[in-house]
């Protein structure tokens, strides 16, 4: 089971009718690196302009231009990042996250991570994981040009995260997943149902054992790039139902999750979760999770 | 090669660094600098840690972009402050020209290195002092010749 039209067909079954999407640059500026004013009117002299985007802090999209936002001096100074609008996101649905201990489930390249650090005033301390080491390289790299001093970077998987005997007040999972077409001009030829299925029990197993290290009273993020329901509202209908999780009301740009998956009916707190179907940004989900107390 | 090298490495800019050494860890040739939050986590089998220094190699001490703008940062650094144009060649592995420099702080003495800053005092690398930073005439004249710039992290992805 694969191919444009069934994605395309399941897409409309969920209650979106497919269009083909171009997507747009966005950068997020690292406030601890740069004042966002200053740093718009340093671009203008280059030729680059920038848009605020209404939906995040620090989020900007790029006017096309013959100046490559990768190829600045204010980038190579780590003054901004380059992060696709939607990915910036999850970070910013966290509390207060100054001097908190912070998990990256599935770190590399970094650009979370390094808007987790910008996030925390480089306070606190981020163990980022990933378990392939030239991965490992770039998000040290991304570190290193935006100088961030919080994070400690680990070869290890995220169900091994446990190792680390840590209790985290809070934890990212931008889980592994099959993306989606709006990012991938190959999607539809290269992902199949299967696929699906196996990022979905990989997901499940992150969760399970990233649930075993959040503090009592931490917040757990979850996002994915995947418009599959398998990567997204039914993974948290799964975690609701077996790991004793909540999930809270999130305020951010996006659709509510859906209840109702080819005919299967979901917890209604699944609800709250947010889904972005491509358009304005790339595909995307995400939802913030809590371990429930027992009087709950 | 211990963190001495660190320390060693700043004193060439004029810099005696005030930095606990039991907070410098190395891991593979890699220097980081830690912190008493960080210490408990970096206990473990780490990729990277904290503040990145820079790495010991063949004798040879390579600093990080975050060490050579904590440099900058000190009064008492080598450092030149160069145009606009020329920032931007440095940046592209370029050398410095004596009439591209605006202003020298610290010691300009032939064979020194310096920091090499923009027009914000933005550390952008260092170099190497090969002929007189300041003085009359043309100033088509070498003055530094480029050693490391953070034009790097664009070379390191190819």
């Amino acid at each position: 089971m694969s191919g444009k039209e069934f994605f395309i067909n399941r897409y409309q079954s969920l209650g979106w009718k497919y269009r083909e999407v171009k997507s747009r640059q966005a950068i997020r500026i690292n406030s601890t690196n740069a004042d966002d004013k200053k740093l718009i009117e340093r671009l203008k002299g280059l030729g680059v302009n920038v848009e605020k985007i209404t939906f995040l802090q620090s989020g900007y999209w790029v006017q096309p231009s013959k100046v490559s936002v990768g190829a600045t001096a204010e980038y190579l100074l780590g003054m901004y990042s380059i992060q696709e609008a939607a990915a910036q996101i999850p970070v910013s649905l966290f509390t207060n996250l100054r001097s908190k201990l912070v998990l990256d489930a599935s770190a590399a390249p970094g650009g979370k991570t390094v808007q987790l650090a910008d996030a925390m005033q480089n306070t606190g301390a981020i163990a980022a994981l990933d378990v392939d080491k030239r991965r490992l390289t770039a998000l040290s790299n991304h570190l290193e040009r935006c100088k961030i001093n919080n994070t400690v970077v680990f070869l290890l998987d995220a169900r091994q995260a446990t190792n680390l005997n840590v209790k985290f007040d809070r934890i990212l999972i931008d889980a592994p997943c099959s993306g989606n077409f709006a990012s991938d001009n190959y999607w539809f030829r290269n992902r199949t149902l299967k696929n699906i299925e196996h990022n979905s029990a990989l997901q499940k197993q992150i969760l399970a054992k990233s649930v075993d290290c959040l503090d009592e009273n931490g917040e757990l993020i979850y996002s994915t790039c995947s418009l599959e329901p398998e990567e997204d509202e039914l993974n948290m209908d799964w975690a609701v139902r077996n790991l004793q999780l909540s999930i809270d009301e999130i305020n951010c740009y996006g659709e509510r999750g859906l209840t109702e998956v080819f005919g299967k009916q979901l917890d209604p707190m699944v609800a709250r979760c947010k889904r972005l179907w491509p358009g304005a940004t790339q595909g995307f989900f995400v939802c913030k999770l809590k371990k429930r107390s027992n009087t709950q | 090669m211990k963190a001495t090298s660190v320390f060693n490495f700043a004193s060439q800019f004029r810099v005696q660094l005030a930095l606990d050494p039991d907070l410098i860890v190395e891991k593979n040739g890699r220097f980081f600098l830690i912190n008493n939050i960080l210490r408990p986590l970096a206990v473990r089998d780490f990729f990277y840690a904290g503040a990145y220094l820079g790495k010991a190699k063949e004798g040879k001490f390579f600093p990080s972009f975050i060490l050579l703008s904590m440099l900058a940062k000190k009064k008492e650094s080598n450092r030149v402050v160069v145009d606009k144009k020329s920032a931007w060649l440095f940046i592209c592995g370029r050398d410095i020209l004596r009439k591209s420099v605006v202003r020298v702080h610290g010691q300009g003495k032939k064979g020194a290195n310096t920091l090499v800053l923009n027009e914000f005092g933005e550390c952008l690398g260092f170099g190497r002092i090969v002929g007189k930073l300041i003085g009359s005439g043309v100033g088509d004249e070498l003055a530094v010749r480029n050693v490391s710039d953070i034009g790097d992290f664009l070379r390191r992805e190819r």
